[in-house]
Parts: structure tokens; sequence; C-alpha cells
């Protein structure tokens, strides 16, 4: 009996957390959660010499956080740096850091700690894509496209989490991609890569909110393509649901997200129906509808970023 | 970029919609016609327990030429001889060591000169730690990624050719519940776990782009299963998410590859485990996760 009056405990307590965190969600559709105060935080970029990163960076610097940006390209990071120094913030501390490499991660992050601080709100960004078909991708750039998109994460999560732990309180941004979500055609290395950003970032959530630790909040970013470079040659048949994405629109849904301590963000909306149909329709049904929509074709034309000499 | 619906696309569409829709309800009734796995060559890593022997003994069964890797001498001697017993002597052992890429290339050319193409490859070995995050080692994460992950892209690589050259063959992944949402206590393993699927899929997809419709592609996610991997665990509501008999999902993989079923989720109430507000509360309440976790290599 005990056991049984013990499980009929457990439900209703887990019937009440239900009812209330679905009513919270309801609520907060309609009015919009108030946005935290990132004055002061110390906000980690990686991958801040362009595109997302540098437009992240410049956002934070517009309120006052103290910025640290990484990237791999020293002048990329030093021409963010003097773009949010002009947005109105006066700590910015750039470092040149392979994110491929664990022990440069490590030892970039010991400095950090030591010149700066404890880091805050740590934004993984830094993200590399090789967009080939399978048997020409060499065995080098599957394992790169692990070592930054995946690995990195885990690197400064083991750096910069303990502090966190410790004062309970810290924001973990995981940027992966609609290709975390779902496979693409020519992206075989990219979407295990991001599919494993996805999976860490919400093992770490699981296990801090199992831990007590609500002060550390996550935050999981899932675009499809965006207008950065990175994606040259990406075509979408259907911009309406499926469009290339701007980055202005891009950064201003993560900084709200972020703000407003958001746990998923998929970009376009679009993305949230197709995880919903992926889950339940039966496979060949869904193939109809990716063929009609032309979703395997927007990796045709695929050129990567033009390396400049 | 606008596109010009035509009402030809738009009734190909809806023809070809309906059609499969009706087609999957009906196989959902009446059992799909199973093909033949004789004379296939199948190959399959971690054949030394668990799981992996279940596989391997099963298409024994079937009359298919079987290939075991393993890195355990003793566990792949034993799957041999249990696999010899049926009386079919085209059973090949090596031993490999999948977190090592060069000993997988090295296997995989001795696989393909002693026996033949593969057709049908099984990626089933894994490992895990199970430690909180904080306390488990760099070195253990390097290691989920390199043998929960990596070896399916390595061994990929080795017999894709041959698959693509004959336009033949089978895909199967083994990733896991934990490959579809992120659970407590798992943080490396989750991460190579939905790598795995994540690629497995990508690959299917670039499969029926190429239109090399005759290589089939399996994923399978199964909910923690009761081999010795998963030692000391338990689940918080085993009526609704109990640990899985092995034999019971062995069984359910070798039908989904002889229909060629895409994905396998066991038990059928984790479909719905990646639908968003699913994750949420999976993850909030921590439903989902095993309740204590001592793991081993698998």
């Amino acid at each position: 009996m005990p056991s049984k009056m013990k499980a009929g405990k457990d439900l209703l307590i887990f019937a009440g957390k239900f009812m209330y965190s679905f009513w919270d969600t309801l609520f907060h559709y309609i009015v919009p959660r108030p946005k935290k105060n990132v004055a002061g935080e110390i906000v980690l970029i990686t991958g801040s010499g362009s595109g997302i990163g540098r437009l992240l960076a410049l956002r934070f610097a517009h309120l006052g956080a103290i910025l640290v940006l990484w990237d791999i390209n020293p002048e990329g990071n030093q021409e963010t740096c003097e773009l949010a120094k002009k947005a109105g913030t006066s700590r910015v501390y750039t470092y040149t850091c392979n994110c491929s490499d664990r022990e440069d991660i490590y030892r970039v992050a010991a400095q950090v700690k030591k010149e700066v601080g404890d880091v805050t709100i740590l934004i993984n960004n830094a993200g590399v894509v090789t967009g080939k078909q399978f048997l020409e991708i060499p065995d080098e750039c599957v394992e790169k496209s692990f070592d930054v998109n995946s690995k990195a994460h885990i690197w400064t999560y083991k750096a910069f989490l303990p502090a966190m732990i410790t004062n309970n309180h810290g924001h973990l941004v995981c940027i992966s991609s609609s290709a975390g979500l779902i496979g693409v055609s020519k992206l075989s290395d990219y979407c295990a890569s991001k599919f494993a950003a996805i999976g860490f970032a919400e093992s770490i959530f699981s296990e801090l909110y199992a831990q007590g630790y609500t002060g550390i909040k996550s935050t999981i970013v899932c675009p499809f393509f965006i207008k950065t470079g990175m994606f040259e040659g990406c075509t979408t048949e259907n911009p309406l649901l499926l469009p290339i994405l701007e980055p202005d629109y891009v950064v201003n849904k993560i900084m709200n997200a972020i703000l407003e301590e958001q746990v998923y963000l998929f970009m376009p909306r679009f993305l949230y129906f197709v995880l919903f149909l992926k889950s339940f329709l039966p496979t060949k049904v869904a193939l109809v509808l990716c063929e009609y929509l032309k979703i395997f074709e927007v990796m045709n034309c695929f050129t990567g970023r033009v390396k400049k000499d | 970029n606008s596109r010009n619906l035509s009402t030809e696309e738009i009734s190909i569409f809806w023809g070809k919609f309906l059609d499969y829709f009706v087609e999957s309800v009906i196989f959902h009734i009446i059992p799909k016609p199973n093909k033949k796995a004789a004379g296939e060559i199948m190959l399959t890593t971690g054949a030394g327990s668990g799981l992996g022997r279940l596989l391997a003994l099963k298409f024994v069964h079937f009359g298919a030429i079987v290939v075991l890797w393993d890195i355990n001498q003793e566990s792949l001697d034993e799957t041999c001889r249990l696999a010899k017993e049926y009386g079919f002597s085209r059973v090949h052992a090596y031993i490999c060591d999948c977190s090592k890429r060069h000993e997988i290339c090295k296997v995989a050319e001795q696989v393909k000169k002693e026996v033949g193409d593969v057709t049908i490859l099984i990626n089933n070995a894994r490992v895990l730690t199970g430690k909180l995050f904080l306390e488990t080692s760099d070195d253990y994460v390097e290691k989920s990624f390199l043998v929960n992950t990596f070896p399916h892209i390595w061994t990929y690589k080795a017999f894709f050719p041959a698959m693509i050259a004959f336009n033949h063959g089978h895909l199967v992944c083994i990733s896991s519940a934990a490959g579809l949402i992120g659970l407590n206590g798992l943080g490396d393993y989750c991460a190579s776990k939905f790598a795995s699927f994540g690629f497995a899929e990508s690959i299917y997809f670039e499969l029926r782009k190429l239109k090399k419709h005759g290589i089939q592609t399996t994923i399978v996610c199964p909910y923690f299963i009761k081999t010795g991997m998963f030692e000391g665990c338990s689940t918080k509501y085993p009526d609704v998410l109990p640990l899985l008999k092995p034999e019971l999902v062995a069984n359910k993989i070798v039908s989904a590859i002889l229909e060629d079923q895409v994905y396998l989720i066991t038990p059928k109430m984790a479909y719905i485990a990646p639908w968003l507000p699913v994750k949420k509360i999976t993850t909030i309440f921590c439903l989902a996760g095993p309740k204590k976790n001592v793991g081993k290599t698998g």
C-alpha cells in the first residue's frame, strides 16, 4: 500500500507542476516575459570575429555587459572589439583561441578567469561547415567538425560551469542549427556535430535542473541557414516557410530568448511544426512532404565562405 | 524566388501523400513482407555481448554470412561458438578496437578480402560512463565520441563505396533514446548518440537524393535495455518506461531491418519524445532518466 500511495502522491505533484507550467507558458505566449538585466555580466562569445558572433557582441555591448571575445582570427576579432567599444562598452577583452584544440581552450579559459573573472553568460557560437557529399569529405574535416561544433561546447562548459555552479548563477547558450534537428544531404558531418551539441546542451540542462541549480539557465538555438556567408550558395524554394534568414532577425530573436530565459529557440517558426511532424508522420509520407517542399535541394549550390588570400 | 505551384505538382503531391498514408495504416495491421537475408554479408560491431550477440545469432539463423567485430576476444569467441552451434560455418570473427580509425580501416580491408562486400552494416558497439558531467574525465568524453559516433563514420567510409556501386545494402545505426532526448547524468553519451542519429539520418537523405533506392537505412532508438551496460539502473516509473528485455529489442530490430523500416523507437510511446513540449516535460521533471548509473562498455 505505501508504495502505491507514494506513486499516487508523485502523480499528484507531477500533475500540479504540469498544470502550473502549462498555464505559465500559455500566459507568457501573450504577455512577454520580463527581460533580465545583463549589465555587468561577463559574456563570452566564441566565433565573435564575424557573423552572428559579432552581432551578438554588439548587442551585449549596448546592454552594458563585459565582453570576452574568442575567435581564431585576430583581425576579425579586433574589428568586433572596436565596434563594440563604439557601441558603448568599455570593457572588451579579445583572445585568439583555436576552438578545435582542447588545450588551447583550457589555456585561454584560465587566462580569462585571471584577467576578467568568472564568465556568467557563455555563448558557444563558433562553427565550421564542410558541405560535401559524404565520401568526398576528408577524414580531417570530419574530425574538425566535431572538434569545433561539439567538443568545444563540452570543454568550455568544463572550464566555466564550476564557477556558475558555485554561485548558482549563469546562462549557457548553445548556437546549434536546424541541421541539428533533422539530417540534411551534403551535411552529414555538420549534422552529426550539431545534433551532438543539442544533445549535450539538453543533457546538461536536465542535469542542472535535477541538481537544483535553478540559477543557471540554458538556451538552445536552432536557426535555419543565415545570410552570413557561412552557407553561401544555399537556396530555398519556400521563402515563406523556410527562408534564408537575415542576421539581424536572428540576433534579435536570440537576444530575446536569452534575456527572457527561453530554453528552445527555433527559427523560422515552421521548424517547430517540422519537429512535431517528424515525431509521428510515417516516414514515406514525411518524405513526400520534404520532396514537395524541395527541402532536399537546399545544399545543391552550396559554395560556403570564399576564402580571401 | 517564388515557385509557381502547378496543379500537376499539387495533385502529384496529394496523390503520393494519401497513398503512402493509407499504405502505412495498412501495414500497421498486416505485417509487411520480409526481405531475404540469406547470403547477405552482415557485419556487426560490438558482437561480443548484449544486443550485438543476439543480432548476430538471428542473422545466422536466417542464413546470412556473419562478420563479427569486438574488442574483447573471449566474448567474441563465445558469440562465434553460439553461432556455429546453429550449424552454419560462415561466421567470421575479427578483433577490432572501434575507437581507432586506422584499425577500423585495416580490419575492413581484411573483411573485404577474406569475406566480400558487406551488405548489412550494423553499428552497435558503444560505451557508457554514466557519471555527472563535471565528474566525467576529458578522456571519457573523447572515448564516448570515439566509440559511439566515429566508428559509424569510418565503417560507412569503408563499406559504402561497394554498396553504392551495386546500389544494394542496408545501413543500421543503433542509437538510443538518449539520442532523441538529453538525459540527466548522460551528457557525453547523449551528445555521441545524438550525433550518430544525425549522421545516419543525413546519409539516409543523401542516398535518397542520389536516388540509390537499393540502399536502405534503419535507425534504432531503444530506451534502456537490460544488458550489462545499464547494470544498476532502474527507472522511476517501471510500468510506463520499463527497462527493455534484450531479446525483445533484438527481435524488433531484425523485423525493422527485414521490413526496410527507417526509424525504430521502442517502446512505442517514446516516438513522441522529440516533440518539444514532451521534451520539456521529461527533462524538467526528469521522468525519463535512469535512477542509478553504473556503466561499462557494451
